[in-house]
């Protein structure tokens, strides 16, 4: 049996509960750490030179304060100087930004992807190239703490590498192995579905914070989500729960890319939306989605059909996951966005008269706070997760 | 919870003209209330009794629970009651600040507090996560049009306003803007206002609101909360002034 925990492990466990309170919640004072973390002041002090030592964060002095007495000192994230490389590879897109410690952009590069196969050589390459060429634009003085991926698939927990991505034709890929290769910065590259991140990243710095059941749904081609139910990811056995896109709802309905038919993101999915809108095989993307909405107000009755119809859908599987996990908060980000905002009568209605009242009572409905970078941050977040974890130690590795 | 605004049995005639019937309503901070109905309804004319350019007939008014009495514009202004009109009411030859600011400089003996307003101005921006807007120094005759609107929507806020009332704010909007500005009205009840959403336009409510209210012919047909109805319910309480238990017992409503 052991013991209650060290000395060691408490202060390790405090030093990363304080960094992770400046890099979510922004510069702050050592009074308000004080009274947020429950520790008294000579504690916080003492975690807070650690931090500085190590350069993790920095004093400074308020610009102004309307109390009276002595100001306390506002501990700052050094954004600036301690980064990560987060990466999103979605179906239309691949995102490479430096993310400095408080979930700043430093720098990114963004490339339209073509909807074709995912390629190692190529793709990966172009991703590496990316991080280089920022990686020549940073200071000395700067550190690189971690490294994290989204991904537009289904990724094991045990080793990172992306088991199936039906939109990207991507099966089995080592995707952070190769990354982490080509990158040659001897750092691992963690790797998680992109709706699983996107949702942690609602949590931790958008809608959803301090929020502990939370649905975050990812509108790509087809629909990604994140589950997080009391406070916790849903992950399931390997890794690959919250997959909700392929919820059969409508069986023997439309072929989806993953084999089966009338799963959810077959029915509310881009092509559905375009087909029934008369527009599919013109242009594809979020300009094609945000059209069928323009053209439905404007009045063009094949668009509003449309929208009526997969509004109808994508309620349908909202109503679902409603009483199946009672969430506080529905997230709609990527292409969701604009079909949600688009549609939101019928998704309502459908909820409306489909889901449990009870389960539905405390129902909020929103699109992403974070927009197209809920995924990029929630990889960010990925890259930054054991720094808070452990700070010193996370350190101390990357510089020896 | 006490409503932050509440009427209650409000009657108003233009002359011989009786527009409002015995009209009750409220908004709860943190909630957006729709107000829907058709043209002549009398949307405008409640609201403007709110806001204090006409006088209500009868009825009681109540802010944050007490009774309170709004002779014109500047009360309801004192009270927090902001009221973001259709034609915005923005100044095209000044920039984002003074526009923010207009009639309520602040001044720092003599002269204008530039230092200070650009502060609030930025902050406030900041609050909503307005990133659209390049620089505060901007003339408003460069923004487009929701970014029009999102100035006079963060003018309305830089009050410490409680309840913001908001006329059709994405008539005449693209797709693209029209979601920015839904998702800046939501932001406003989640940072704590009462938001009043005045629209024609179902899916604009049904993407924001708390609570409908629909208006049907100078009555309040019902004022329902969102989740609770479907899209043609409210459209049957638009066009008939009720929707099976819901909405005015007497029919049409118009019976004298």
């Amino acid at each position: 049996m052991r013991a209650g925990p060290s000395q060691e492990e408490i202060r390790r466990h405090n030093l990363g509960a304080l960094l992770r309170h400046v890099h979510l919640g922004g510069p702050t004072s050592r009074a308000e750490l004080t009274s947020r973390m429950g520790l008294n002041r000579s504690t916080i002090m003492a975690l807070t030179a650690d931090l500085t030592a190590a350069g993790l964060v920095r004093e400074e002095l308020p610009r102004q304060t309307r109390r009276a007495g002595r100001p306390s000192l506002v501990v700052r994230p050094e954004s600036a100087k301690v980064y990560v490389f987060a990466f999103d590879v979605g179906v239309d897109r691949m995102v490479a930004a430096r993310v400095g410690l408080g979930g700043v952009i430093l720098d990114r590069r963004q490339v339209e992807r073509r909807r074709e196969p995912f390629s190692v050589e190529e793709e990966i390459g172009r991703l590496a190239g990316f991080a280089r060429q920022m990686l020549r634009k940073t200071r000395e003085d700067t550190v690189c703490v971690g490294i994290g991926a989204a991904f537009a698939g289904g990724v094991a927990r045990a080793d990172g590498v992306v088991r199936f991505g039906p939109n990207l034709d991507a099966y089995d890929l080592p995707f952070g192995e190769e990354l982490g290769r080509r990158l040659g910065l001897g750092l691992p590259v963690a790797v998680g579905n992109d709706a699983n991140l996107g949702a942690l990243a609602e949590q931790s710095r958008g809608l959803g914070v301090g929020c502990r059941d939370l649905i975050y749904l990812h509108g790509d081609v087809g629909i990604g989500g994140g589950v997080i139910v009391g406070g916790q990811l849903l992950g399931g056995h390997q890794g690959y729960g919250g997959e909700v896109g392929h919820m059969v709802i409508n069986p023997g309905g439309r072929p989806c890319g993953c084999g089966s038919k009338g799963c959810w993101e077959a029915e509310v999915g881009e092509r559905a939306l375009l087909e029934l809108a008369g527009r599919f095989g013109k242009k594809t993307g979020r300009e094609a989605v945000r059209a069928v909405v323009d053209a439905a107000d404007m009045g063009d009755a094949q668009a509003q059909e449309a929208l009526r119809r997969v509004g109808d859908w994508l309620g349908l599987g909202v109503a679902n996951l409603v009483n199946l996990f009672n969430p506080e908060i529905v997230v709609f980000g990527g292409m969701l966005r604009d079909l949600y905002l688009g549609a939101a009568a019928q998704v309502r209605s459908r909820i409306a008269t489909d889901a449990l009242p009870a389960s539905r009572e405390h129902l909020r409905l929103r699109t992403s706070a974070l927009g197209d970078d809920a995924t990029l941050m929630g990889a960010a977040e990925l890259a930054f997760s054991h720094v808070l974890a452990d700070p010193l130690e996370a350190l101390a590795r990357v510089s020896s | 919870m006490t409503p932050v605004l509440e009427l209650r049995g409000i009657d108003k005639s233009f002359g011989p003209v009786q527009v409002l019937h015995d009209v009750a309503f409220t908004a709860y901070a943190g909630e957006v209330t729709a107000l829907v109905g058709d043209n002549g309804a009398g949307k405008s004319t409640l609201v403007k009794c709110v806001g204090g350019i006409y006088p209500i007939d009868s009825g009681d008014y109540l802010f944050e629970g007490k009774p309170v009495h709004v002779n014109s514009p500047r009360d309801a202004a004192e009270l927090g009651i902001e009221i973001v009109y259709q034609d915005l009411a923005l100044c095209d030859n000044l920039d984002i600040v003074q526009n923010m600011f207009l009639g309520r400089e602040r001044r720092n003996g003599l002269v204008l507090d530039e230092d200070s307003m650009e502060e609030l101005a930025q902050k406030t921006l900041a609050s909503l996560s307005v990133k659209t807007v390049k620089s505060i120094r901007q003339l408003v005759s460069s923004l487009s049009g929701g970014q029009r609107q999102t100035v006079a929507i963060a003018k309305a806020v830089l009050w410490n306003s409680k309840v913001v009332i908001l006329d059709e704010p994405t008539a005449a909007l693209g797709v693209a803007q029209t979601a920015q500005v839904l998702e800046l009205v939501r932001r406003l009840a989640d940072n704590g206002l009462a938001v009043v959403l005045i629209s024609h336009n179902m899916n604009d409510v049904f993407a924001v609101a708390d609570r409908i209210a629909a208006l049907y012919l100078g009555r309040m047909a019902a004022q329902v909360k969102a989740a609770d109805v479907t899209h043609s319910q409210v459209v049957e309480l638009i066009t008939s002034g009720r929707s099976g238990e819901l909405g005015l017992k007497n029919g049409s409503g118009v019976t004298q």
